[in-house]
């Protein structure tokens, strides 16, 4: 267990920002932290990195409430460079700031330069690079003094498909190597790619945290998506319906948990206008949106499976 | 503190290897040095300005000229003497015509009155009023021979009374001063310190140019996710502290030979006295204030040409000193030095000018001054302290007057 947060709290003035957060982040792990816009993501990263002080609760990185800063390594969601200074410059001095030794940094730095194909930029000035370029020099400056634990904040956004994938690939070859990672990210597809446990996080508080398996078999139920015009309430009298969405002709069925779809459809009422028919189950992104607008599906869903 | 020491150094290195600062940091001290020559240049005769020395014609008919030869050699005065035997009106029609010469008319009069005319031309040395004075000593010894006093009463007289000071703590300098020497003794510390004041309340800006651009740059989260805001702010006040006695360093550099080939004085015997020590802390001191109050400011805003009334105001403190010069240099115990020495904002700027002209310190005043000066740094450090810690990570929009309140209560 690298870093440990129990039962977290933090208020501005009267306004209580989040609210027991407990999570865990173990060696060679990716684990996510997810939710909407305002969510107290960032909050949360904050107070691990000490950049606020939390009202409540504790953090702990390896069993002890002091968090040694140079074996973290962050990378805000807002973030940005000096500008008119050298690349090589920078990424020494933030090393230097983490007490790292300046030659092997040094090589470091070189080494991963080449690697984001930047080399031959060392002496480049920060304004003289694309916003990308930039963005993979700050993510070098996040690694560079070899972190126990990385923080990354929405590491993905503004980079194009290539470099997205090059930074999927990196952070997992450094999971792969023992550094324990936590990432926030809206991008659902590449969490579900990516990382091992989840903690969704909503109005400052936990909705979802388990691994990316569990979750999925606990939240991901199958839905029957149904085009034709039918009764509110009939549809809900149907078995194994948890829940009816209508919009117009369109009714969405959520449906129980450990219903078996072949049957289920079998069961289902013959005087049923059926234009079109869809069954598949709830996706990541899906329980993502359910969130974010308060529909409230998942806590339905949890409660029922509590 | 070692993190301090790592971003002051970073500071320092970040600016040196930036162009436009080291270009900024020789531009300043040439632009005075031309002034200064300017200045001289147009004061003095351009028909010999190798040795602009001054032509005198004397009227003697005192049998003073060979007395009078030995002081300027003595002194080493830029005069050139020439006996005469023009009469005042000839010698006004004489001097109507040509440029940097007196005349210098001694008779008995001279001795009974005690006052000796001279005429200048339009154009003079503006050094040489204060030269002549010089030439009062053999004066003096033949007015008091004269007089028909014995050799041993004219010892005792001409020696004048001399108020004989000794400070404890060093080796006396002697007290031999004269009125002149004495401002000088002043004026150069002063001078001294003021150049030290000037170029580190304006390296001091550029603080607040760091800590805006930090925050415009988005950089501050990823520094502070290493060193706390306390160490930054540090070692921002360190850095460009260090960086504004480099400008120091080169001004002088730059200013001392100069001055010392235009001006014949030793300015080192006046510049280490004891009393640089209180002008150097009161530049820093002020420079102090300026840097907590810069760096508080800085944080708060991304863009200086968005900044509202309130930051633009507070920006503006450093030259409210500016303001005082005229009342306190024309009257220096006046109500507006004393206004001026207890201001926090105005206070080093003020007494240094005060001091400087005053032969009496006012000593309870500079006490009064001085504490008002070291409290007020010590508060408006906390201040800063806490605007900076929350400002610095307020992205993307200048801090409200009310925003800024909150922080600080906080």
């Amino acid at each position: 267990m690298v870093l440990t947060v129990n039962r977290l709290g933090k208020s501005f003035k009267n306004k209580r920002i989040i609210h027991n957060i407990s999570f865990e982040v173990k060696k060679g792990e990716i684990m996510a932290i997810l939710g909407p816009n305002g969510a107290g993501k960032s909050t949360t990263i904050r107070n691990i990195m000490g950049i606020m002080l939390p009202d409540e609760g504790t953090i702990t990185f390896h069993q002890s409430e002091q968090i040694p800063r140079n074996k973290i390594g962050y990378l805000p969601e807002e973030r940005g460079l000096y500008k008119n200074v050298k690349v090589m410059d920078v990424l020494l001095y933030l090393a230097d700031l983490k007490d790292y030794p300046l030659k092997k940094a040094k090589e470091r730095a070189r080494m991963y330069l080449k690697k984001f194909g930047l080399e031959g930029k060392e002496y480049a000035k920060i304004e003289e690079l694309s916003k990308g370029m930039s963005q993979k020099v700050q993510f070098i400056a996040s690694i560079l003094h070899e972190p126990e634990l990385l923080i990354l904040d929405e590491p993905f956004s503004g980079l194009d498909p290539v470099s997205q994938e090059l930074f999927k690939e990196e952070i997992r070859l450094l999971a792969g190597n023992g550094t324990a990672i936590l990432l926030s990210s809206h991008q659902m597809n590449i969490v579900e790619e990516m990382c091992d446990r989840l903690f969704m996080i909503h109005r400052g508080q936990k909705v979802i945290y388990g691994s990316l398996d569990e979750v999925k078999t606990k939240y991901a139920n199958f839905k029957c998506v149904i085009r034709g015009k039918n009764d509110f309430h009939q549809l809900e009298q149907i078995s194994g319906v948890q829940r009816v969405e209508q919009k117009e002709d369109v009714s969405t069925l959520y449906l129980e948990k450990d219903i078996n779809p072949a049957i289920w459809l079998k069961n289902l009422p013959d005087h049923l206008a059926i234009q079109e028919l869809t069954i598949d189950r709830i996706s990541l992104h899906e329980i993502f949106i359910d969130i974010a607008t308060d529909k409230n599906l998942l806590q339905k869903a949890g409660e029922k499976d509590a | 503190m070692r993190k301090t020491i790592k971003v002051a150094k970073w500071e320092i290195k970040r600016n040196l290897k930036n162009k436009s600062f080291v270009i900024s940091l020789f531009i300043t001290p040439i632009l005075f040095l031309i002034f200064f020559l300017l200045g001289n240049f147009s004061g003095n005769s351009e028909v010999a300005p190798k040795m602009t020395k001054v032509k005198v014609f004397v009227n003697d008919q005192l049998n003073a000229f060979p007395a009078l030869e030995e002081a300027v050699n003595a002194y080493n005065l830029p005069f050139e003497l020439v006996k005469t035997g023009m009469t005042e009106d000839k010698a006004a029609e004489q001097l109507k015509n040509s440029r940097n010469t007196a005349f210098l008319l001694l008779n008995e009069k001279t001795l009974t009155t005690g006052s000796v005319p001279v005429y200048t031309t339009k154009e003079i040395s503006p050094s040489f009023s204060t030269q002549l004075q010089l030439l009062q000593e053999p004066l003096k010894v033949m007015q008091m021979k004269h007089l028909g006093l014995s050799p041993q009463q004219l010892a005792a007289i001409s020696k004048g009374i001399v108020f004989k000071q000794t400070a404890i703590d060093k080796p006396s300098e002697t007290g031999s001063d004269e009125g002149e020497t004495h401002s000088l003794k002043r004026m150069i510390p002063a001078g001294f310190a003021g150049i030290i004041f000037l170029s580190i309340v304006f390296t001091g800006m550029m603080i607040f140019q760091s800590a805006s651009q930090e925050k415009k740059d988005k950089i501050a989260e990823i520094i502070l996710s290493s060193i706390t805001p306390r160490d930054l702010m540090q070692g921002k006040i360190i850095g460009y502290f260090i960086l504004g006695m480099i400008q120091v360093a080169i001004f002088l550099v730059l200013m001392i030979p100069t001055v010392l080939w235009k001006i014949d004085f030793p300015i080192f015997h006046y510049l280490l006295v004891p009393e640089l020590i209180l002008f150097i802390c009161l530049a820093l001191l002020g420079y102090l204030l300026f840097a907590a109050i810069f760096v508080g400011v800085g944080a708060t805003m991304t863009d200086i040409s968005n900044a509202g009334n309130f930051q633009g105001f507070v920006i503006m403190l450093p030259f409210l000193s500016f303001i005082f010069i005229g009342p306190v240099s024309s009257d220096p115990s006046g109500t507006w030095a004393q206004i001026g020495s207890y201001l926090p904002f105005t206070s080093p700027a003020v007494l240094i000018m005060r001091l400087a002209i005053l032969d009496e310190w006012p000593w309870i005043e500079i006490i009064i001054s001085l504490a008002i000066l070291i409290i007020s740094v010590f508060i408006f450090m906390r201040l800063a302290g806490k605007i900076f810690k929350v400002g610095i990570l307020l992205y993307g929009k200048n801090a409200t007057p009310k925003e800024i309140l909150k922080w600080m209560r906080q």
